[in-house]
């Protein structure tokens, strides 16, 4: 199947080719080292939630055609 | 709140929340009533404190490791540069500087890590904040608090980015629900191994004011209306903001079956 993946912070977008067992990890890491966001944090949302990294686009209930949101998990605070 | 048998003219601009009380959801004697951890006493532990002080409580614990520096001071409204003279604790600065602000209230101050401290300690107050910098020691505190049965409300700030997660056990998902590989890549390199020894590796990410006061305020919100009854208004799960465009969203989070913190819903 293929999706939409969008950055969140510049509002970019790049098409992804995925397979049912793909996991949650692996479209994150696949947006994040395509934008050179190597190192950090991210989470991957569809619509109003945030997916689990171990789940597999399947479980994750990811369609054809559906837009997903790469969004950086900022961890500073000090 | 006592009834008093008498009043006096000016009666109420003697009291330092009556406004706060004009507000009918918010149990002010409640919150003036309880004990909460703040993690961290750095960026977002200032304004945190701050807030929580003005908003009335009165028994804060602060844990912090680290000293004063002066790149500190863009965002740390507690420090001076006398305090990275001296390389002042932050915990100690803090609790010092906030008495200020109300002497009534009592600080507590725990100089070094928060590993140190078990689920036991979580479990004499009603309320945590994160204001961390890192995974190692979110982790240790989203677990600590959650067997503790106490509830977590971490920040996370990187620039003009920024995110609070509320964890309220035992029926919402943790923080380490919401993780994936990239942040235990993250959390691999800050400990990573050289072979002689293991190096720790501090990234220093971008931090400013704006941002800072925007998450803080919200972690306090957040503990204002776990305190005051009304959990089911609390953000469901993690709020996201983004301040370059002036947004933020809540987006939920589903409990992770293989969460260790979750073991009755493996």
């Amino acid at each position: 199947m293929k999706l939409k993946i969008r950055n969140a912070e510049t509002g970019g977008t790049v098409d992804m080719e995925l397979e049912a067992d793909n996991t949650v990890q692996e479209i994150i890491e696949g947006a994040a080292s395509f934008w050179n966001k190597e190192e950090g944090a991210y989470v991957i949302r569809k619509g109003k939630k945030l997916l689990r990294g171990q789940q597999t686009v399947t479980e994750a209930g990811i369609s054809d055609n559906d837009e997903l949101e790469l969004i950086p998990d900022p961890e500073g605070g000090a | 709140m006592d009834q008093k048998d008498s009043i006096r003219p000016g009666d109420l601009e003697e009291d330092r929340l009556e406004r706060s009380r004009r507000i009918g959801w918010l149990d002010v004697d409640k919150i003036e009533r309880s004990r909460c951890v703040v993690v961290g006493a750095g960026a977002l532990g200032n304004e945190l404190v701050k807030n929580l002080v003005l908003s009335g409580f009165r028994d804060i614990l602060l844990i912090d490791m680290d000293h004063v520096v002066r790149s500190n001071l863009n965002r740390c409204v507690f420090f001076r540069d006398e305090d990275a003279d001296v390389k002042a604790m932050k915990a100690e600065v803090v609790a010092k500087r906030a008495a200020e602000l109300n002497p009534e209230a009592r600080f507590g101050s725990h100089v070094g890590r928060v590993e140190e401290l078990d689920w036991k300690t979580f479990k004499e107050y009603d309320l945590v904040f994160g204001c961390l910098d890192n995974v190692s020691a979110r982790l240790h505190v989203n677990s600590h608090s959650y067997y503790a049965g106490v509830p977590f409300i971490d920040g996370g700030t990187d620039g003009f980015s920024g995110k609070v997660h509320v964890v309220l056990p035992p029926s919402t998902p943790c923080i380490q629900c919401s993780m994936n590989r990239s942040h235990f890549k993250v959390l691999e390199k800050r400990y990573s191994c050289t072979g002689a020894d293991v190096v720790f590796h501090e990234r220093k990410l971008a931090a400013e004011i704006t941002t800072t006061s925007i998450i803080a305020a919200v972690q306090v919100r957040e503990g204002l209306k776990v305190l005051s009854g009304q959990k089911e208004r609390c953000i469901k799960n993690v709020m996201f903001y983004n301040g370059l465009l002036g947004t933020s969203e809540e987006y939920e989070l589903a409990i992770d079956p293989s969460c260790p913190n979750h073991p009755d819903r493996s």
